[in-house]
C-alpha cells in the first residue's frame, strides 16, 4: 500500500483521526484567511459597545474595549499555529542535530550531550520555560525562544535513539565500508529512516507547543497586549470571568480544540506511517 | 612464492564489556589468526555461529578495530590507518552480508543505492554513474528496469543480487561474502553461488567466503579455513578439508552435513563464546574431543603444517 492510499484508508476508518485531521485544516485555512473571513479589524476600539453579549452582529460577544472577540479570535489562530510550528521546528532542528551527533560520536560528547539534556527533561518544562523567558525579556518571540529550548530535549532523545538503532544496520554498516563521512551517513541514511517518529513527535508536540505559548501568554510573559493571542485574552477576560463569560470561553475554547486537534491528528500520522500498527 | 593479496598477521580481538558493578568481562572473539589469500583464490571460512568468523570479516573490512596483529593488504599495512588514510583502499575490500533484507536501505531506490559508492568514491558525471550501474545490474543478473525501484519490492535473491552489485562498483579486488547465501531459499542459493563463480572468472576477484556450510564453502572455494572459538583449527585445499578431515572438530562438523537416507547425530554441546573465556589454557576444542589428553589441556596446539599446504591446530592428530 502506497502512503496515500495508506492515509485515505486511516481517514476513512479512524474517525478520531479524520475529526483531528479536519480540525487542523480548519484551523490553518481560519489563519491565512483570517484577514478576509473577520469582519471587523481586530484592534478597532469601540467603547460604547464594550463588553457586549454574544449577537448576530458580534459572534463571540465584545471585549472591555468593545473589539469584536469573533475577529480576534480569527486572528489568534494565525499567531497561536505559525507560533506552534516556530516552536516545533526550531525544537526539532537543534534536536536532530545534537541527537545525531550524540548517537553517532558516542562516548564522552554523547554523555554530555544527554546529561544536559536530562536535566533540561528533568526540570517541569513550564517552570524552566517561564525562568528562561524572565532572564530573555518578555515578549512573544522570547517566549518561543525559551519553549523551543525547554523542547529541544525530547528531540534529542528520540534521535539519539533511532541512530544507536540505525548504526546496527547492515546498510548503514556497508556505507561505511565504502568510506562514507559520519555526515553523509547521517543525512542519507539515518535522517531519512528516523524520519517516521520525528513527524509524530512533531504533530503531537504542536499541541503542547500551542499550549504552552499560549499559558506563557495567560501569565504575561509572552504576547503583550494588544495582540490577538488567545492566551493573552483569556489573561484579560480574567477579571470578567463571572460576568462575561464568553470573553474568556472563546478563546480558551479555541486553545482547547486546536489543541486536541493537533493531537488527534498526531496519533494518526503515527498509525499511518507505521504500516505495522493497528488500523482500526 | 609470490606476495599475498591480503595477510592477517596474528590478529586478536577482544570485546571488552562493561557490567553494571564497574567490573570488565572479555570476549575474545578471534585470537592469533594468521593467514595468506593469495590474488585470485577463493578461501572459504567455516565453523559454527559464534565463532568469530563474522568478527573476523569486520576486522578484515575495518568496521572493526583489532586489538592486536597486523592487516596487510597488497604490501601496505593498513593496520594502524586513520580512517582519512585509509579511504582511498576501502575500493579494494568490499563485503556482502547475509542478511538481504537490512543491507538496503528501505527509503532509497535501486539506483540511488548502487550509485552511493560512486559518489562517495569517485568523481563521475551521472550519466557516467547511470552507464556503470546499469551495466553492474546486467552483470548480475538483472535489467535496467530495476532501477527506480525499492527494495522491498524485490525477493531475497534479487536483493542479494543487488547487494553484490553494489559492492562490485568500487571494482574491488576482494570481496569478503559474509554468509551471503543462508538466508535464501536452497533454489536461489544454487543461483546466487553459480552467479558468485561467474563472476570470479570474469572480474577476477579473490573470494573470503564465510558459512558455517560446508557444502556451499566447498562449492566456491579453492581452500577452507575451519575455525573454532576464535581460532583457526584446520587449514587446506577445500577437497582434501571435504574428504579427509583431520582435526576431530571437522570431522564432527562433516559428520553432522546432512544427506538424503542419513539419520543426523547432533553435534555435541555448541561451544559458546562465554565458556571458553574459562578456557583460556590449552586448546579451545578440549571439552568436545574425543582424543583430548594432558597436553591438551594445558598447551594450546599452533596452528602448524601437517602435509605441504595443510595446516592444523592440534596435538592428537599425528602423522601414521
Amino acid at each position: 500500500m502506497t502512503f496515500t492510499e495508506r492515509a485515505l484508508k486511516i481517514l476513512k476508518y479512524n474517525r478520531l483521526t479524520a475529526i483531528g485531521a479536519g480540525i487542523v485544516l480548519l484551523v490553518i485555512l481560519v489563519g491565512v484567511f483570517a484577514p478576509v473571513i473577520a469582519p471587523y479589524d481586530p484592534n478597532v476600539i469601540d467603547v460604547p459597545h464594550r463588553l457586549g453579549a454574544p449577537a448576530l452582529k458580534h459572534l463571540f460577544g465584545t471585549d472591555e474595549m468593545g473589539r469584536d472577540i469573533f475577529t480576534r479570535v480569527l486572528y489568534g489562530c494565525r499567531i497561536s499555529v505559525s507560533v506552534g510550528i516556530a516552536i516545533v521546528c526550531v525544537s526539532a532542528f537543534f534536536g536532530i542535530l545534537f541527537g545525531s551527533i550524540s548517537g553517532y560520536a558516542g562516548g564522552k560528547v554523547d554523555n554530555v550531550i544527554m546529561s544536559i539534556s536530562d536535566m533540561v527533561l528533568s526540570f517541569p518544562s513550564m517552570v524552566l520555560a517561564l525562568a528562561l523567558t524572565a532572564s530573555l525579556g518578555l515578549g512573544l518571540f522570547n517566549t518561543m525562544l525559551a519553549v523551543s529550548i525547554v523542547k529541544i530535549p525530547v528531540y534529542v532523545r528520540l534521535v539519539r535513539g533511532q541512530v544507536l538503532s540505525l548504526k546496527q544496520r547492515q546498510y548503514v554498516k556497508a556505507a561505511r565500508t565504502f568510506g562514507a563521512p559520519p555526515f553523509w551517513i547521517i543525512w542519507k541514511h539515518i535522517i531519512p529512516n528516523s524520519l517516521t517518529p520525528i513527524m509524530v513527535q512533531m504533530t503531537l508536540g504542536l499541541g503542547d507547543a500551542i499550549l504552552m505559548a499560549a499559558s506563557m501568554s495567560f501569565i504575561g510573559l509572552g504576547a503583550q497586549p494588544p495582540t490577538p493571542e488567545w492566551g493573552a485574552m483569556v489573561n484579560s477576560a480574567r477579571a470578567y470571568a463571572i460576568d462575561q463569560w464568553w470573553y474568556a470561553a472563546f478563546p480558551g475554547l479555541s486553545i482547547l480544540v486546536t489543541v486536541v486537534g493537533f493531537n488527534l491528528l498526531g496519533d494518526g500520522i503515527r498509525d499511518i506511517l507505521d504500516p505495522k500498527s493497528k488500523q482500526g | 612464492m609470490t606476495l599475498p593479496l591480503l595477510r592477517l598477521e596474528n590478529v586478536d580481538k577482544v570485546f571488552v564489556k562493561k557490567t553494571m558493578m564497574g567490573k570488565k568481562s572479555y570476549i575474545h572473539a578471534v585470537r592469533g589468526i594468521t593467514l595468506d589469500i593469495q590474488r585470485g583464490e577463493a578461501l572459504g571460512i567455516v565453523g559454527e555461529s559464534g565463532c568469530g568468523k563474522s568478527t573476523l570479516a569486520s576486522l578484515i573490512i575495518r568496521l572493526e578495530t583489532l586489538t592486536r596483529g597486523k592487516i596487510i593488504l597488497d604490501g601496505t599495512d593498513v593496520t594502524s590507518l586513520k580512517e582519512k588514510d585509509l579511504r582511498p583502499l576501502r575500493r579494494f575490500v568490499q563485503i556482502v552480508f547475509q542478511d538481504p533484507y537490512s543491507s538496503l536501505s528501505p527509503r532509497m531506490t535501486v539506483e540511488e543505492i548502487l550509485t552511493e559508492p560512486l559518489k562517495i568514491m569517485t568523481k563521475l558525471s551521472k550519466a557516467e554513474m547511470h552507464a556503470k550501474v546499469t551495466a553492474l545490474l546486467e552483470l548480475v543478473g538483472m535489467n535496467a528496469s530495476c532501477l527506480d525501484r525499492y527494495p522491498h519490492e524485490f525477493s531475497g535473491g534479487q536483493r542479494q543480487r543487488i547487494s553484490i552489485a553494489r559492492a562490485l562498483t568500487t571494482e574491488p579486488e576482494i570481496l569478503i561474502l559474509d554468509e551471503p547465501t543462508s538466508a535464501l531459499d536452497v533454489s536461489v542459493q544454487a543461483q546466487v553461488l553459480n552467479l558468485l563463480n561467474d563472476l570470479r572468472q570474469k572480474l577476477h576477484l579473490t573470494y573470503i567466503f564465510i558459512s558455517h556450510n560446508l557444502a556451499v564453502v566447498k562449492y566456491i572455494s579453492d581452500r577452507t579455513a575451519v575455525m573454532y572459538a576464535g581460532q583457526i583449527v584446520e587449514l587446506g585445499p577445500s577437497e582434501k578439508i571435504m574428504l579427509e578431515p583431520l582435526h576431530p572438530y571437522t570431522r564432527e562438523l562433516i559428520a553432522a552435513l546432512p544427506a538424503v537416507g542419513k539419520k543426523l547425530k547432533p553435534l555435541t554441546k555448541a561451544a559458546d563464546m562465554t565458556e571458553n573465556v574459562a578456557q583460556e589454557r590449552g586448546c579451545p576444542y578440549q571439552n568436545r574431543c574425543p582424543l583430548v589428553d594432558l597436553r591438551c589441556k594445558s598447551e594450546r596446539p599452533p596452528l602448524a603444517q601437517f602435509e605441504p599446504g595443510h595446516f592444523l591446530a592440534c596435538w592428537g592428530v599425528t602423522k601414521s
